[in-house]
């Protein structure tokens, strides 16, 4: 059946939609809702006692949206830990600061990038975790991406925690690498230029192990 | 002088090495205690740091399933040289390991910490991670800590070598004074060097010159009154040795120089002069008189002997003197000599106050220097105890011999009685008309070590001198009246006046006859002399006797001056006639006559008669004829140790 989903989503994503990373997509549906429990502070974000893990799409993405949802609740069984939890399925053109949101995952949104920063910024308004597909939208104000390289590499966009209304466990900012948006518009540039993306890659990392370092 | 000189210095330092070593080596100890746990635990502080870093970073990539990031963690720790390995557990499954190249060499003495993982933002755990962590700091650190105590151990030793050597040289100047006041006397003059030491060994030599200069004068000092006292000493000594051989009344030589004058002499004769009576004098006219008659006969003996060198005048004590014969006279003129002065001494007349006095006195002689105090003393005594005013000592008396024959049997006696050797032995009486043993005389035998059975003959009269008399009474008196309790027979005791007389027998007596019950078996036989000389005595003694059964013999009757009228008031119950008149009674006329009287005089009053000493048929026969009783006598039985009835 998995199979069969995959080979639809593939099918799809080949006649109308973006190319997703099957591996990517996975990890990414199996450690963003597990980060949501690193916030200490998600007793505040709940909904109606529920974590709600709202996910926004590109119209063209819905069936990926859908698949992904499927994956979750399969995965984790309707519960996070000890709490409940909702997946709500959004597309871009309908997500506005009243859309209910314990945390955001946004797809890929290339056709509509002008949109990500206003995503972004509802969600550093509402005070939430935003997770990108795409690492490249960390430049537009997203927190999270998750980039499998050598091994599983997770991202985050440093201006985007100077925030009071999320607070990390320390251990997860010592496991994570940081980046900054100076990063994200040098990939932003090589991305309109069509540069290749192993390259965009090899030049982050790069920054990211110098910055590191530091 | 010769002993081992022991230094002061070397003592001093050993002390105080032993003191402080054991004071060093035990903080040492207790530090090197407390530093090696404090080592310890810094190092497994530091592993448990360790730990507790690296554990949130493991828990977050578990909880998030990045098993590569949780492997390249335990890759980049286990980097550090101090870590051996790391070990991740979840759900008891170690789902990563890492170990050093170190790890197998070191993981014995290795510190091994363990930790819960948990799940961040929560207190689930999700894991366990143990670290295994090198000893290899801790071994550097005990390591150098032992060197550098040792070096300080090291640097003491000879910290305190050199003090010893200092204070061995502090204190040598000591040692040298030492070995020159060894020779020191008084009528020396011994330099002492280091007086100008500005310490205290200069203290020590200063003092030392200054007491030397006044030992010298006090030295000269102690000469001249050691001469003055030994002068003293002498003229003392003189008139010490004067008073130890004279006497302090009369101013005559003493008893003590008369034992010289007797061991100095071979050949010599003695004379001790005792004035009867002298108590009196003193009693009657006062000590001062009873001096006053001493001094004066003492001048007028002087007096006497005056025209002879060869006799020495002693006062031996209060009222006794000696006239001791340097050269021994015949025995002729000893003994005129002695009756002429016992007749001057008649003679002589001594005035107190207004008083007459005179003396007499007795005296005994020893014509012999060999013990002659001793047997002039002796013939003193028998010279009193005879009354007569002068006895000789004879020496074939031997009466040396008689005292030590006395104290062996006073000895054997004790010994006797400590070890119950004296016994009672029976000799039966018999009825002279039906032959029967109707009686026993209870008869003292003491045994001797040699188990010689010695009659009283032999002891009793040395037994009454020696106070041991009563004794013998009480076990004769204890041993009679325990073998009769139970035996079907009368028994008789013999009691002399002292036993009578004697309140403590008397007691015993009644004591005795009580507790065995022989009050209708006992006899006492009294003797009839002693019974008239004690007469009031002796009737209470038989009055109390008779009140509780008892009855009464007068034994050896017809020895002295019977008095019928006497036996009449005394209410005797027998009459054993002396053996004197039985032993010739079959043929002595007179002996039959008394002892006819006796038995008519005794059978008019109911009192039985008992002839004693039966030796032989004959006079068996005859004190039968005479209507005796009673007889006993070695004829009809011997004295036994014990008695058989119906014999």
């Amino acid at each position: 059946m998995k199979k069969i989903f995959f080979l639809y989503l593939t099918l799809i994503n080949i006649a109308f939609g973006y190319n997703y990373d099957d591996l990517v997509l996975k990890a990414q549906a199996s450690i963003f809702p597990k980060i949501i429990l690193l916030d200490k502070k998600i007793e505040d974000k709940l909904i109606d006692g529920k974590i709600i893990y709202t996910i926004i799409y590109d119209k063209t993405d819905h069936h990926t949206a859908l698949s992904i949802e499927e994956f979750i609740n399969k995965n984790f069984q309707g519960n996070l830990d000890k709490y409940q939890y909702k997946i709500n399925l959004v597309s871009f053109e309908n997500f506005s600061y009243k859309t209910e949101a314990s945390a955001i995952y946004v797809l890929n949104l290339k056709k509509h990038i002008e949109q990500i920063a206003t995503i972004a910024t509802i969600a550093k308004r509402k005070g939430i975790i935003s997770f990108s597909y795409d690492i490249n939208n960390l430049s537009k104000g997203l927190m999270f991406s998750l980039v499998i390289e050598k091994s599983t590499v997770l991202y985050l966009e440093k201006e985007n925690l100077y925030t009071k209304k999320i607070d990390f466990v320390d251990a997860l900012l010592q496991m994570v690498r940081f980046i900054d948006k100076d990063y994200a518009t040098q990939e932003e540039i090589l991305y309109y230029n069509k540069l290749d993306k192993k390259k965009l890659y090899a030049s982050i990392r790069h920054s990211v192990f110098s910055n590191h370092k530091e | 002088m010769n002993k081992k000189i022991k230094s002061l210095s070397r003592k001093i330092v050993l002390l105080i090495a032993i003191v402080t070593l054991s004071s060093v080596l035990l903080i040492f100890n207790l530090f090197e205690k407390i530093n090696k746990e404090a080592f310890y635990n810094i190092e497994m502080e530091k592993a448990k740091l360790v730990l507790s870093t690296i554990e949130p970073l493991i828990a977050v990539n578990i909880y998030l399933n990045l098993n590569d990031r949780i492997d390249q963690v335990t890759k980049q720790l286990i980097t550090n040289p101090n870590i051996l390995s790391i070990k991740v557990i979840q759900e008891n499954k170690i789902i990563n390991e890492r170990k050093s190249e170190e790890f197998e060499n070191n993981i014995d003495d290795s510190f091994i910490v363990e930790n819960d993982i948990f799940q961040p933002n929560s207190q689930k755990k999700i894991g366990t991670l143990i670290l295994t962590y090198s000893n290899k700091n801790y071994k550097e650190l005990i390591n150098t800590y032992t060197t550098l105590l040792i070096k300080v151990l090291f640097l003491f030793g000879i910290v305190f070598l050199l003090f010893s050597l200092y204070v061995k040289k502090l204190l040598s100047p000591l040692r040298k004074i030492a070995k020159l006041l060894q020779g020191y006397s008084p009528d020396k003059n011994i330099i002492i060097p280091f007086d100008n030491q500005n310490n205290e060994i200069g203290f020590i030599s200063n003092a030392l010159n200054n007491m030397q200069h006044s030992i010298a004068q006090y030295a000269k000092q102690q000469q001249n009154i050691n001469k003055f006292l030994e002068e003293k000493v002498d003229e003392k000594t003189l008139e010490l040795r004067k008073q130890l051989y004279t006497n302090a009344l009369t101013g005559l030589p003493n008893r003590r120089s008369l034992l010289r004058d007797i061991n100095n002499n071979d050949k010599g004769a003695l004379l001790i002069i005792n004035i009867d009576d002298f108590k009196e004098i003193n009693d009657f006219f006062g000590q001062a008189a009873g001096d006053s008659v001493l001094i004066s006969f003492s001048k007028k003996l002087s007096n006497m002997i005056i025209k002879k060198d060869n006799v020495t005048l002693t006062h031996l004590s209060g009222d006794e003197f000696a006239l001791f014969f340097i050269k021994k006279p015949s025995k002729d003129e000893f003994i005129q000599f002695t009756t002429n002065l016992l007749a001057n001494v008649e003679k002589m007349i001594f005035r107190h106050e207004n008083n007459e006095l005179t003396l007499r006195v007795t005296i005994g002689g020893s014509f012999r220097v060999q013990e002659a105090l001793e047997k002039a003393d002796i013939a003193l005594k028998s010279a009193k105890k005879k009354g007569k005013d002068f006895l000789l000592y004879d020496e074939t008396l031997n009466v040396e011999q008689q005292y030590k024959n006395n104290m062996e049997w006073t000895k054997k006696i004790n010994w006797a009685i400590e070890n119950d050797r004296i016994h009672a032995f029976f000799q039966p009486i018999f009825d002279n008309k039906t032959n029967k043993l109707v009686s026993s005389e209870c008869l003292i035998r003491l045994i001797d070590s040699d188990n010689n059975i010695i009659t009283p003959y032999h002891f009793l009269t040395i037994a009454k001198k020696s106070k041991l008399y009563s004794k013998l009474t009480k076990i004769m008196i204890q041993k009679s009246c325990q073998y009769f309790e139970h035996l079907d027979c009368d028994f008789s005791i013999n009691l002399s006046v002292e036993d009578v007389l004697n309140k403590e027998i008397t007691e015993y007596i009644s004591y005795s006859i009580n507790k065995y019950n022989v009050s209708k078996k006992i006899v006492f036989e009294l003797l009839e002399t002693e019974g008239i000389e004690n007469y009031e005595e002796v009737s209470s003694f038989i009055n109390e006797m008779k009140s509780l059964g008892c009855r009464i013999a007068i034994d050896d009757f017809g020895s002295g001056y019977s008095n019928f009228e006497y036996l009449l008031q005394l209410n005797i119950d027998y009459i054993k006639i002396d053996g004197s008149l039985i032993k010739n009674l079959d043929i002595d006329k007179n002996a039959q006559i008394v002892v006819e009287t006796i038995v008519s005089f005794a059978k008019k009053l109911n009192i039985i008669v008992i002839a004693e000493y039966v030796h032989n048929e004959a006079i068996y026969k005859k004190v039968k004829e005479l209507n005796i009783d009673r007889s006993q006598g070695f004829f009809l039985a011997e004295p036994q140790d014990n008695i058989t009835l119906n014999s």
